[in-house]
């Protein structure tokens, strides 16, 4: 059990900076997601922590050991990869077990029970004779992470395992993955650029942008409260909505909420703002209600879990969208009324939350 | 009018296939298909340019002629072999282990550099290598005898006029022109093996001879052994690099299948025999690959 130390680690490919000074510790334990956009770094901040990139600047520890200039093989990591390895001519058992094997330590009793017991996680004992040319991108996929885990490492790393597997065995691999990380309490880092995925399986969530961790938090409060614009952005789907605000002696003014609201910190500067709220914490109605602000209907569309998201245009040219789980009686052009829940809306300076609105008590 | 016509002649598959064909079937036919008939049929001739006659069927006996050995071919036959084993072997050794050195070497400064020089010697014209090679053996103002005698203090060896060592000198000047192509095959191989696979086998920890064995062979197979059979059927036929360094000599120690059969029909122009000793060679080239297929494919089923 060992968590991983990043110490001020930068790292340059020649003019292009790709880690920018950055410090984080990863528990142990404890499933930590890299999330980000493409080109965010999340893949060579991993590849660093396994060893197959050496940081330009800083180190990184894993517990108290420091790992600067260990390959890959001095480090005990496992690692599953987007391609799916599996080497060719092995069968799906005798993949899983290679890596034992390179353990002198351990018995033959001990190997084989290792390897059931991660056939057995990933349900794959009835496929253990088999080759590659067998099974589906999935399933190869699980032989990977079998391989990874089995050999009981302090960490395991994942780097954006779903990626080539299609949509239907996405979804068994990670509720395979979800299984693996519970039972076997190993220190893992999974880069994903999937929110999703990201806020299934992770015990913190290390959001990314630009070389840097911008958040790092468990899944629920990053959602919440994203400290900043841009993971109010990212997360979600579809993200958090922004809007010009205005602070007065009244409150905040909001294009969206009738009167002005209060905040529940003092906040600083010139009084420009950006409000910020998620679309399921707007309220929409086809009638004037205490509260709400007129906008005209844009479009209405069904989402998933049948739940529909509507576009509306409110005063200022702004777009809100929202999401509400009952149809209204409106066609794209009426006027229809939107209402901001209080709880849901933050406010931000200069990209950065600064505040958020008190509940009012009536 | 044309543009009338030809799109509705165009669009219809089976005849754009078969136009876009015949160019290359025709070429095939005229350069490649009728000269082989022709040799085949010539095989079973008496056939002399120098003498004036048209050709004489002669049934198998030119065939009977090179089964007792005549002009002393099972000996060529025999060295040639030798050539092809040898030669194909150290080709691949050196070719393999150089292969290995730049392929671990990615990040080294000159590397480029060393990789085109090291490619020179492929590209190089035979005849312009063995001149060259027959001036650097040369005993009394060859480069490496001056080395030799000078350098060592040894005494002056004659690379190509000595019969014992002409056959290995002429070798070694095969293997310095070909060994950067069993390399570049390497490269080739190595390339075509995933990256992901070998980043995984390091961290996996696995020993270089099973990452090798399991990663590296796996995908890389195919290539080498498609480097080895090119090569084993060009040394089959190596001349040009030998007639300007020995014409075959000194006696019969350097005399190749390809250099006799040269000899025969373009010096001797006895056509009728060299066309049987053709169809035996060509029968010869044949089987070869047909074992390298065989072993490649077996390969792959046996997966």
């Amino acid at each position: 059990m060992v968590k991983i130390v990043i110490d001020k680690v930068t790292k340059r490919f020649g003019p292009f900076t790709a880690i920018d000074a950055m410090d984080a510790v990863f528990d142990d334990g404890a499933v930590t997601c890299l999330l980000g956009p493409s080109g965010c770094g999340k893949t060579t901040l991993m590849r660093m922590i396994v060893g197959l990139e050496q940081p330009t600047v800083g180190r990184i520890f894993f517990g108290d050991r420091d790992m600067s200039g260990l390959p890959p093989r001095k480090r005990n990591v496992g690692m599953v990869f987007q391609y799916p390895v599996m080497y060719q001519t092995l069968s799906v058992e005798e993949n899983i077990a290679l890596p034992l094997t390179q353990d002198r330590s351990l018995s033959a009793q001990e190997r084989d029970k290792r390897i059931d017991e991660v056939l057995d996680i990933l349900d794959m004992r009835d496929k253990r004779k088999l080759f590659i040319g067998d099974l589906d991108a999935g399933s190869r996929q699980k032989v990977a992470v079998g391989r990874a885990v089995a050999r009981r490492s302090d960490i395991v790393l994942f780097d954006e395992p779903t990626t080539n597997v299609e949509v239907q065995a996405k979804l068994l691999l990670i509720r395979a993955f979800k299984l693996v990380t519970q039972r076997l309490k190993q220190t893992i880092v999974y880069v994903t650029h999937d929110q999703t995925e990201a806020m299934t399986l992770a015990d913190c969530v290390a959001l990314m942008r630009d070389g840097r961790i911008i958040q790092y938090d468990r899944p629920a409060d990053l959602y919440a409260t994203p400290a900043t614009e841009f993971a109010g952005w990212f997360l979600g789907n579809p993200g958090m909505n922004f809007m010009p605000a205005r602070k007065t002696a009244a409150g905040i003014e909001t294009p969206l909420t009738a009167a002005p609201v209060a905040a529940d910190a003092e906040v600083s500067g010139n009084g420009t703002l950006t409000a910020g709220i998620r679309p399921e914490h707007v309220r929409l109605g086809a009638t004037a209600a205490p509260g709400a602000v007129p906008g005209v209907l844009k479009d209405l569309s069904v989402t998933i879990a049948g739940r529909f998201i509507a576009n509306v245009r409110i005063e200022g040219d702004t777009i809100v969208k929202v999401k509400t789980d009952e149809a209204i009686a409106a066609r794209p052009g009426d006027t229809v009324y939107l209402a901001a829940d209080p709880a849901g809306l933050s406010f931000y300076s200069d990209g950065n939350r600064v505040a958020a609105a008190v509940r009012q008590s009536q | 009018m044309s543009s009338r016509l030809m799109p509705g002649v165009l669009d219809n598959r089976r005849f754009l296939v078969f136009a876009l064909l015949v160019p290359v079937l025709a070429f095939f036919v005229v350069f490649n298909t009728i000269p082989t008939l022709w040799l085949l049929g010539l095989s079973f001739h008496k056939f002399s340019l120098i003498s004036g006659m048209p050709p004489e069927f002669f049934g198998l006996r030119n065939f009977e002629d090179i089964y007792y050995n005549k002009n002393g071919i099972w000996g060529d036959l025999g060295r040639t072999f030798l050539f092809v084993g040898v030669g194909v072997t150290v080709q691949t050794v050196l070719g393999v282990l150089l292969g290995f050195l730049f392929w671990g070497s990615k990040d080294m400064p000159g590397r480029r550099i060393a990789l085109t020089l090291l490619f020179t010697p492929m590209v190089l014209t035979p005849v312009a290598t063995g001149t060259f090679f027959r001036f650097i053996y040369d005993p009394t103002f060859g480069v490496l005898n001056a080395l030799l005698t000078g350098g060592l203090g040894m005494g002056v060896v004659d690379f190509l006029g000595n019969p014992k060592i002409a056959y290995w000198a002429v070798l070694a000047v095969d293997c310095w022109m070909w060994t950067p192509f069993m390399t570049l095959m390497t490269l080739a191989a190595l390339g075509s093996v995933p990256k992901a696979e070998l980043e995984a086998a390091e961290i996996d920890r696995l020993s270089w001879p099973k990452r090798i064995s399991l990663v590296i062979w796996h995908h890389g197979k195919f290539i080498l052994m498609l480097g080895i059979l090119l090569r084993t059927i060009d040394a089959f036929k190596t001349l040009d690099l030998i007639i300007p360094m020995t014409k075959g000599g000194p006696g019969q120690t350097t005399r190749l299948v390809a250099v006799e059969l040269n000899k025969q029909s373009f010096e001797s122009f006895n056509m009728g025999w060299s066309s049987a000793y053709s169809v035996l060679l060509l029968l010869i080239s044949i089987a070869m690959t047909s074992i390298f297929i065989y072993i490649l494919n077996r390969r792959r089923r046996a997966r």
